[in-house]
This record gives structure tokens, sequence and C-alpha cells, in this order.
């Protein structure tokens, strides 16, 4: 919706400019998005006469005239323009000027002469050049000869008006319309309104019942059907003030029925049709139902089949218009009209938005019936329609509206009590007070006593029906500035997050502290990103939830991994030279129950991590080595031992994105609880990738479901430890963790670790051997240990490890 | 004769060990020589007995004082050799002190979990818990249960991403509301947060994603008014932003609120003046709020006439670009390590 303040200012008075008129409105729930000056950039232009025009006397084409802009003296500009003659008034733009084409007037020298100022064309002023002639468009705009002298030029260019864009909320119907906006202006100013009167006198004999039935089928979908018939109609365009008012409103003016049309639905907030009478077969209009199937042809020549479900206007024949949004191809306004049928009906809002967004038809009407109108409204309407016509001299009126309205609507009361508005605002306003803010915004208030009301709601209020929409009428009125704020925390509640959500902001900040980047990635997926990652054809994975209207074709699932979205970040980084990664995401992923869904799917919250590229920072005092498998296994180690947990086994295993030989999975029992590997090979080459990446990812509640629940600390040994080292020749497809495994079993009651502290192959080792080197470690807790002691339970474990892994002890 | 010979004897050490440059060995080599045990100085002490008996401790007074201020010249001699030592070693160990550190390999949190992390603390200090909702929810919980029924213009507000016609991704973390209502015994004081991801079917620019993070807030108990909710809003806005901060209600329209309102802050770039950021307003819209609608109360079982409340909406996105200074929302999701390296 968009109006200028002139037509505003045609139903009443105020003093506000534009900008505090779009404040005071903003303020009061009626939203202005932008104030439109049509004469912005010609603040500094003022009209002026050329008292003496002579030759540049270095120039043959330049010219020096003296100009008056209504000051005491004459300021000289120097002009280009071959139309200009002494004693026309011209506009001027003074020194300091931003024209709307950009240029910024300064006070410069043509030729040795000073120039204080520019002589402007209807180009450099942005004016509307399309109904100018040849004259006016070449040179300089040359205004008529008694124009008066110093003005600002906007005044005489009609420029002057200021355009209020409004950006209305859903609830407020009433606000679609110049008076509706006068209202509120009434409120806001405390100005009394200048309601048109409206009255159209009824001069052709014929009743227009006889002429045309009305009728409604679908009472669910329309409340109203009123319409009025003239005659004698005489086709041609409107008056210039109507079309400059439509314009302000961004309609473009067609014919005078037409315009008239939009002009009341601008002017009341009341969409009308209008048909032109003798192409409406059996002369009936029904509103009903589409027949599914139907041919919709509308006024822009588009022919659409029905579903069914549209509410459309009808002759006998055929759907004569889209109810409430464009009418019919058929029964359109042409020259030949002589005899048109006005419509004014109350639709049902939500029919009219279902089947406007089907069609993709957005109309200021269907726009009005989405947010509701005012059913009484209809008669009003088509007597200002006919009133305007009449005095157009283009119609005559015939007798009577032919009205079809079933259930007449009964006005919504409402009760309420000063202290109810009050103890919803917080305020300590007098009844009085909230009266007079509601009765000047229409409602009938009957006191009852004790601070008690009983009030009817004017009928183009459709979204007020309880105290509450009352307490907001106040408020907004009153201002919302002037509540005063308190705070309801007298009483104590404690603040708290769920044990899940601790837990993930624990393990967020242990990624951190490990050296791990937090990402944050949408939720959506695609088969092609499953394909990339060798997700098998028959995993469970794939079962990813398709959404009804995504957004691009490369994202139409919601995932079901988190793998997919840490890849796509990486391929970025990558793509941006970002080499060294080391990201970890913390999100859900949605596993439906069944397809298509019947019910909400299982979110469960996963963590993956990736690392890829140098270890460390590039510079002079870092090695340059790469991250490996046992870097992202460190990682989990150690995120496991800071949610304490323990006694977890590790053993190679397969995941489809991961190399077969580079596979870890972390378990406790027989259930997962972390795999960590590098990325497949051939997935890596999938995505592009050249250089080494390693995953990780586990489950959150599965973690939680391990994690100590309480820490605590472990008393600082009082006696000193011994160490034995232990260096095994070893087949090298031997697992250390079995190794380690024994050791820990053989260890007797004071081993208290096993640290492997070295790995060696090549030279002096047989090809198909390993060695490792291990440091176990002895303690008591009471007393010092001897070296017999240790040296026994070492001799246990050297013996069962070469037992068990037919290891040879090594020097 | 003796006296003599014993201040030629002086003289010549003076001389040895002021010479003495190289090191400190040359020093002892000089202290042997005259003081040791078969030195200059103990051989005279040996050859008193030739010496008249009346002699001898005129004598022996001469050499011990002549020792001991040789000693004292080879004890200052040797602190100047041994500090010159340090010195020279020092000097030799001297390194490029404007050499980078070596750093540890640091990790980070992101921007919006750093953001979402200072609103939740402010909350929690209000007293306020944090509850959660499913991210694919019921058309139910997302419009119905919130006043917004189907074809309702306000649900042009937010252009959804439908799975079925009754499933969608949440476009509001507001069912959150509707689901602790439900959960909890009719009228229970709720004082709640609700902070998660939302999806809108927007395309991905530099101010809008298809996927954000919003904070839903939920205030219910008896007596709650609108000044309550200007209230806590001030005092959660001028912690996050800063205490110099404006705050002003505009009126506005949501469906599950009655009254509702856009709450704006002064802007924090220019703070009031008008510039780019607040297109030229000194304005800045932040959040959403408003008394919570009495149907939507009754719809989850609360009574209107017992209970009232205030509910609120942010989004988390915009707290973090005007805090951060942050001009393109994309650089949120795309994860660029150099972006996200410097939170």
């Amino acid at each position: 919706m968009q109006v200028s303040i002139q037509w505003l200012k045609d139903y009443i008075d105020f003093d506000w400019t534009a900008e505090e008129l779009a404040d005071r409105f903003t303020m009061a729930g009626v939203p202005v998005e932008n104030v439109i000056r049509a004469d912005a950039g010609l603040e500094s232009v003022v009209t002026g006469r050329i008292e003496k025009i002579e030759r540049h006397p270095d120039s043959d084409h330049l010219w020096v005239c003296q100009m008056n802009v209504g000051k005491s003296d004459l300021i000289q500009i120097i002009t280009g323009a071959q139309n200009v003659r002494q004693g026309q008034v011209v506009p001027v733009a003074m020194v300091g000027a931003h024209l709307p084409n950009g240029v910024h007037i300064k006070k410069g020298k043509l030729r040795g002469l000073p120039s204080n100022g520019m002589l402007c064309s209807a180009g450099e002023l942005h004016l509307d050049t399309s109904k100018m002639t040849e004259d006016q468009l070449n040179g300089i705009y040359i205004l008529p000869d008694d124009t008066p002298v110093g003005v600002p030029a906007k005044d005489v260019l009609g420029k002057s008006d200021v355009i209020l864009e409004f950006e209305l909320t859903a609830n407020r119907g009433d606000c679609f319309s110049v008076l509706g906006l006068v209202r509120e202006i009434a409120v806001l100013t405390g100005n009394a309104p200048k309601w048109p009167t409206i009255a159209c006198k009824e001069d052709d004999d014929a009743k227009a019942a006889d002429l045309v039935n009305v009728g409604i089928e679908a009472d669910d979908l329309c409340d109203r059907f009123s319409a009025r018939v003239v005659k004698n109609v005489k086709i041609g365009p409107s008056p210039a003030w109507m079309q400059e008012r439509l314009e302000g409103a961004g309609i473009r003016a067609i014919n005078n029925v037409v315009d008239v049309t939009n002009f009341v639905m601008l002017e009341l907030g009341q969409p009308m049709h209008a048909y032109d009478y003798d192409e409406i077969t059996g002369h009936q209009l029904t509103a009903r139902r589409a027949a599914a199937g139907e041919n919709l042809h509308t006024l822009d020549d588009t022919s659409r089949i029905a579903k069914g479900d549209e509410l459309v206007i009808a002759d006998a024949e055929h759907p004569a218009g889209l109810a409430g949004i464009m009418g019919g191809y058929e029964t359109e306004i042409t020259e030949k009209t002589t005899t048109v049928v006005f419509e004014a009906a109350s639709f049902y809002g939500p029919s009219i938005r279902r089947t406007s967004r089907a069609c993709g038809l957005h109309s200021e009407a269907s726009g009005r019936f989405e947010r509701g109108v005012d059913v009484t409204n209809t008669p009003r309407a088509l007597d200002r329609a006919c009133q305007l016509l009449q005095d157009m001299g283009a119609c005559m009126v015939t007798q009577g509206i032919v009205d079809c309205y079933p259930a007449p609507k009964a006005p919504t009361t409402i009760d309420f009590t000063a202290a109810q508005i009050n103890g919803r605002l917080g305020t300590e306003l007098p009844g009085k007070d909230m009266v007079a803010i509601l009765t000047k915004l229409g409602f009938e208030v009957e006191d009852k006593g004790s601070e008690s009301y009983h009030v009817t709601v004017p009928s183009w209020r459709n979204d007020c029906s309880r105290m509450d929409d009352l307490s907001e009428e106040v408020a907004r009125i009153y201002g919302f500035d002037n509540i005063v704020s308190t705070t309801p925390f007298g009483r104590m509640m404690q603040g708290h997050q769920s044990e899940k959500q601790a837990f993930e902001t624990q393990v967020k900040h242990i990624l951190v502290s490990l050296g791990m980047t937090e990402e944050l990635s949408f939720s959506f997926t695609s088969n092609d990103l499953f394909d990339k990652l060798r997700v098998p054809e028959d995993s469970e994975l794939r079962r990813a939830i398709p959404i009804m209207n995504p957004l691009t074709d490369e994202a139409p699932l919601v995932r079901t991994c988190l793998l997919t979205s840490i890849m796509e970040n990486a391929v970025r980084n990558f793509s941006r030279k970002n080499m060294d990664i080391k990201l970890f995401d913390v999100a859900p992923v949605f596993y439906p129950k069944q397809l298509p869904l019947t019910e909400l799917p299982d979110e469960k919250l996963k963590i993956v991590g990736l690392i890829t590229g140098r270890r460390d920072e590039a510079s002079w005092n870092q090695t340059n080595d790469m991250v490996d498998f046992y870097d992202m296994k460190g990682i989990v180690e150690q995120l496991l031992a800071r949610l304490s947990i323990s006694k977890y086994t590790v053993e190679a295993g397969e995941h489809f994105a991961l190399h077969p030989g580079k596979t870890a999975l972390f378990k406790k029992g027989r259930e997962t609880i972390a795999t960590v590997g590098e990325l497949h090979p051939e997935a890596a080459a999938n995505f592009g990738i050249k250089q080494k990446v390693y995953l990780f990812e586990m489950d959150l509640e599965t973690l939680m479901k391990y994690a100590g629940k309480k820490f605590h600390f472990e008393s600082l040994p009082k006696y000193p430890a011994i160490e034995r080292d232990l260096a095994l020749l070893v087949a090298e497809d031997v697992q250390a963790a079995d190794i380690e495994k024994v050791i820990q079993k053989n260890g007797g009651k004071h081993f208290t670790g096993v640290t492997l502290f070295d790995v060696y192959t090549g030279k002096n080792i047989e090809a198909d051997k390993k060695s490792l080197a291990f440091r176990m470690t002895f303690q008591s807790k009471d007393r010092t240990l001897t070296d017999d002691e240790a040296d026994t339970a070492f001799k246990n474990i050297v013996a069962a490890v070469e037992k068990s892994f037919d290891a040879e002890l090594r020097a | 004769m003796m006296e003599e010979k014993i201040e030629q004897l002086k003289a010549q050490a003076a001389e040895a060990i002021q010479h003495a440059a190289g090191n400190l060995s040359e020093l002892d080599d000089i202290r042997v020589k005259f003081l040791g045990k078969k030195g200059e100085f103990t051989s005279i002490l040996r050859g008193m007995g030739a010496l008249a008996k009346e002699d001898r401790p005129k004598v022996g007074k001469i050499v011990n004082e002549a020792k001991a201020q040789i000693e004292a010249l080879i004890a200052e001699k040797n602190e100047e050799l041994k500090a010159r030592a340090l010195a020279d070693k020092l000097a030799s160990e001297k390194i490029d002190v404007t050499l980078p550190g070596r750093t540890q390999p640091l990790g980070h949190l992101h921007p919006l979990t750093l953001t979402l992390e200072r609103i939740k603390d402010i909350f929690f200090r209000m007293g306020f818990s944090v509850e959660e909702g499913p991210e694919i929810e019921k058309d139910y919980f997302n419009f119905e249960a919130l006043n917004l029924p189907k074809d309702h213009p306000a649900r042009d507000m937010q252009d959804s991403f439908y799975i079925t016609e009754d499933i969608l991704m949440r476009s509001q973390t507001s069912p959150v509301q509707a689901r602790t209502m439900q959960k909890n015994d009719p009228n229970t004081p709720i004082r709640m947060i609700a902070p998660g991801r939302v999806y809108r079917r927007d395309e991905y620019d530099a101010t809008h994603s298809p996927m954000f993070t919003q904070v839903e807030g939920l205030v219910i108990d008896k007596g709650i008014t609108m000044a309550d909710l200007k209230g806590t809003l001030e005092l959660f806005l001028h912690q996050i932003f800063s205490e110099d901060v404006k705050i002003r209600l505009r009126p506005s329209f949501f469906p599950f609120t009655e009254p509702s309102a856009e709450v704006d802050i002064s802007c924090v770039m220019c703070h009031g003046k008008g510039c780019k950021v607040c297109k030229g307003t000194g304005w800045l819209e932040i959040l959403g709020a408003g008394m919570v609608h009495p149907h939507v109360l009754e719809m989850s079982g609360y009574d209107p006439n017992v209970v009232s409340g205030f509910a609120f909406g942010m989004g988390v996105e915009r707290i973090a670009m005007l805090s951060y200074g942050v001009d393109d929302l994309r650089l949120f999701y795309d994860n660029d390590m150099r972006f996200l390296s410097q939170f």
C-alpha cells in the first residue's frame, strides 16, 4: 500500500512533515517502510527569470545570463543551451544543489567568466518526459511566463508530493485504505477528519434488479455480493486529479470505469470489479466454486484449468472472473462498453489467499481480501463508484442496489475492565483514558460503572475480538515508550540446562582445547554427496528424508550423516587454498522411522572431526610434518579421557568412507563409541582431494552413556615408582594393543601402567618384523617397592609376551 | 735489603696480574708463582732464619702485608676476568628475539556458538532454563498451536521447507513454547529460552540463509505484564551490547502475541547517528516480542484468566554480526578456516 500525502490531506489537516508522519504511523503499529519524495534532488532548485542575456565574449556557443531568482541581486549563470531568451522563466539549480541525475552544482568559471549555478533541462530534473513536446525536451525546460520567480521549482513542476509506502501487518486490513489511514491520523493528531460525502443520484428509471441477478452458492467463501448497474456509459480517460491520485498509489490509469473501481478500493478499502453488462451471459452473476476442469480465462488473457476449490464469479455459463483476484477476459470493460455492472463483495480471505498463491496472481484486491474487508461497506463502495463516474458525466445510475447478504454479521462486542488492561500492560491508566482512545478509533464504548465497559467493535476491525486485542489498541496509541519497565523476577527461579546440553558444550570445549575448530553446516545433503562418500546403495543412511520444496536440486535431502557436510567444508577450504584444516561439527542427523514420514523422525546428535595438512603452523621453527592417522586417534583418545571414558578396546575395523587398512573402532563391549580413520582414497578422488584426510565420527548420546558421571581425583603417589623397559621383536602384523593387553594381564598387583615408546622397522630388522619398546611402571601405594619385586613382575610379563606372540627379546 | 727485594717481588706480581689478560688459569699460575708453597714469598719466609732475630717480626709483617696485597689484586683480577668471561658467554648466546615464537595449534569455537553461550549465560543469570524441541516439526506445533491456522496470511511471513503436508523443518523456535507448556501441568510458571536451528526457504545471500539460529524466550506466571517484557529485554540487550544502547518497542503483529512489538536498539555502529548498517535510521531491528496470545495459552492448556506471559525471539546471526562487525551472513556457514580461527 502506498499513498500520497496530498491524498491524505484531502481528508484531514496535519502539520507534520512526511517523515514525522511516517514515524508516528510506525510507532503506532502502522509501519511505513519508505518515504518517497518526488522532489528528491530539487531542494536547491528555484524558478528564475532571465533578465539579461548576451553572448560570451570568448565563445560562440555560450550565453551569459543575469538571473533574477527572487533575491535583491541578480546572479550570473553561463549556459550552453541555445533555446533561452530574455524574459523566460526557467528552473535554476543554485550552488550546492545535488540534482536527481547526480550532478553537484558548484561555483565555477566558464572561459574566464564566473558562473553561479545552472539552468536545468527536463532530463536533468528527472521530470516525466513522456508527455512533453519536442520543444520542452530539447534544451532548458522553459516554464510559463507567468510562473512566480524565486519559488521552489518542485512547487511549479508538480513534484511537491510525497509518497508514503506502507508495510502493513497481516492484521490491519482496515489501514489498507486512505480513509483507514486518515482515521489513524485523526487519533494521533486529535484533528477531525473531513469525510467525503458519498451519495449518487439514481437518474435512470430502470431497476437494477430487473437488469441483473446476483447470487451466492458458496456461502462459506462469500459473505456478501452487492452490485449496481450504470447505463449510457461513456468510456474515456478519467480526470487528471484522479489519475494523479492513482499514480501516487502506484496504480496505472486505464479508463474512467476501471480507474473509478481502483480509486474506490484505495479510498474505502473495498475492492471492486466492473463487468461489461452485455457480455454477461444470462445477466446473472453467481459466487460459486469452480467445477474441476473448468476453464478460467482472466483479464491478462491467460487460461487456467480450475482445480475445483477456487471461488469464481460466474455468469449463466462460464466463470467471469476469479473472485477477488482478477476479472474475466470476456466481460472486460472495453471502448465499446455502454452498460456496466459494478461489483462490491466480501470474500473469505483464506480461500482467496490459497487461490492467489496457487495461480501466482497477487493483486491489490487479493491482498485486501486476504486481510479481510469491512462487510458492511459494499453499498457505500457502489455508491461512491457511481457518484464518481456520474460526476464525470460518464453514466446514468439505475435504481437500487442488488444485494445478496444471506447472513448479516452481528457486530463483535467485548467486555473489559480497566484493571484487566492495566494488568496486561503493567500500566495504571484510568479507564476514561482507555475509553478516549477506543472511541477515537471508532469503538462504541458503554460505561458499565466501576471502570468496566462494554465495547462494540467497528465493522472494519476484524482483528479485534477479545480484551487482549483492546489492550493492544490502548498500548499502541498510549505509546509503548510510555510503559515503564519492570522485571518479573521477584521470585527466584533456578536457570538450568539439561545434562545433554551441558555435555554437548563440554565436548565442544574439549575438542577446541585439542586444537580443533568448530564448524556449523546446513542440515541438507544429496545423493551425489552419498555417492562421493561411497555410502553403499543399501545403507540405511541412504534413506534420507526428501524435502518437498528444496531450495536447490543440490540439497534435496535432510542429512543422515555429518561426514558429507564436513567433507563439503573441507573441499571449500581447499578451493580457497586453506590446506591445513582441523574441523569438528556437533549437530543432529535425522533418521526417518518410515518414508514418507507419518511421524517425526529420530534426531541424533553426532560429532565428526576432520584433520588434514600440516600438524603445526608453517613457521621457521616448526616441522613440516603432515598429520597422520595417529594424530586423529590421539585426539579421540584425549577426548575420551577428558570425558572419563576408559576401559574401551580399539580394533581394526571397516567403514565405507575410510581406508580399509587405516580404520580403528573404539569399542565398549560390542558397541562402537568412535570410528577413526583415513578417508578412503576413492572417496578422496571423488571429492577431488589430493592430500590425506583423517576423520572421526561419534554419537553424542552413546558417549554420554559411558562418560564418568562424577570425577574424583587420584591422590599423588607417596612412594617412588620403578620402571622397566622391554624391547621386543615381533611379526609385522602383531597389533600393539594385543601386546599391551597381555602386559597388563601379567603385570602383577604393583603394575600401574605401560607406554609404547618406540616402534621401529627397517635397518637391522628382518623385513617381516618390527621392534616395539614398552616402558612399564610398578609402584606401591603404601611402601617403596624393591627392585626384586619389580624384576619378578617384569619376568612374568616377558615370559607371557614371548609365549603369546612368538616375540624375541632385544637387548 | 730484604724490604727492597719484597717491594720488587710485589711490583713484579702486580705487573704480572695486571697483564694476565687471557684467562683464569694464567692468573692461577701467577698466584702459584708468588704465593704458592714453592712461591717466591714462601721462600722468603723460609729464608727468615738467616735474619737477625729482631728483624724477623718486621720482615714477616712486610711479607704478609705484601702477600695480602697480592691476594687482593688477584681476587680483584679474578672477579674482572670472571665477569668478562660471563659477558663473553652471554654475548655469544645472543638470539634474534624478533623471530616468531613457536605456537601451539589452537582450536576455536564457532562465532555463533560463542554468541549463543553469551546469550545463554545472561538468561541463566535471570533464572531462565534451556528447553529444546525437534528440528523436524509438526505443522501443528510450528504454526497452528501458535495461532497460525492454515491459509493465515501471516504464514507468508515465512516460506518453509515442507516434508509432508503436516511435517516441516521448523521455521522458528516458537514451537518449543507450545511443547513446553503442553509438557507441564496447566499454569505451571515458565521461564525458558529455546535456542536452535531453524529453516526458511530463503535464498542464500549476505543477509539470508536457508538455515539460521534463533533463540526463543517465554515467561509465564501470574501477573506478567508488558512492562515486565520491556524490562527483561532491556536487561538482556544492555548486557549483550552495552549499557548505553537505547531500546524502543514498535507495535507490530505476530499471530502468537497480543500486543506484539518489534524491538529496536540504537545502532551499535553509529550510535544512532545513521549509517549504512542502520540504513540511516539510527535504529536496528533486533527482535520480535509480545504478550502471549490468550488463544495460544488456551490451546496448550493454560488459562489466560489465571496466568499471563510474554515471549520473544531473536536471530543469533544478527547479534553476532553486530557484535563482531561481520557484514556477510554467509561467512558463518562457509566455515573458512581463516574466518573461524579469528574467534
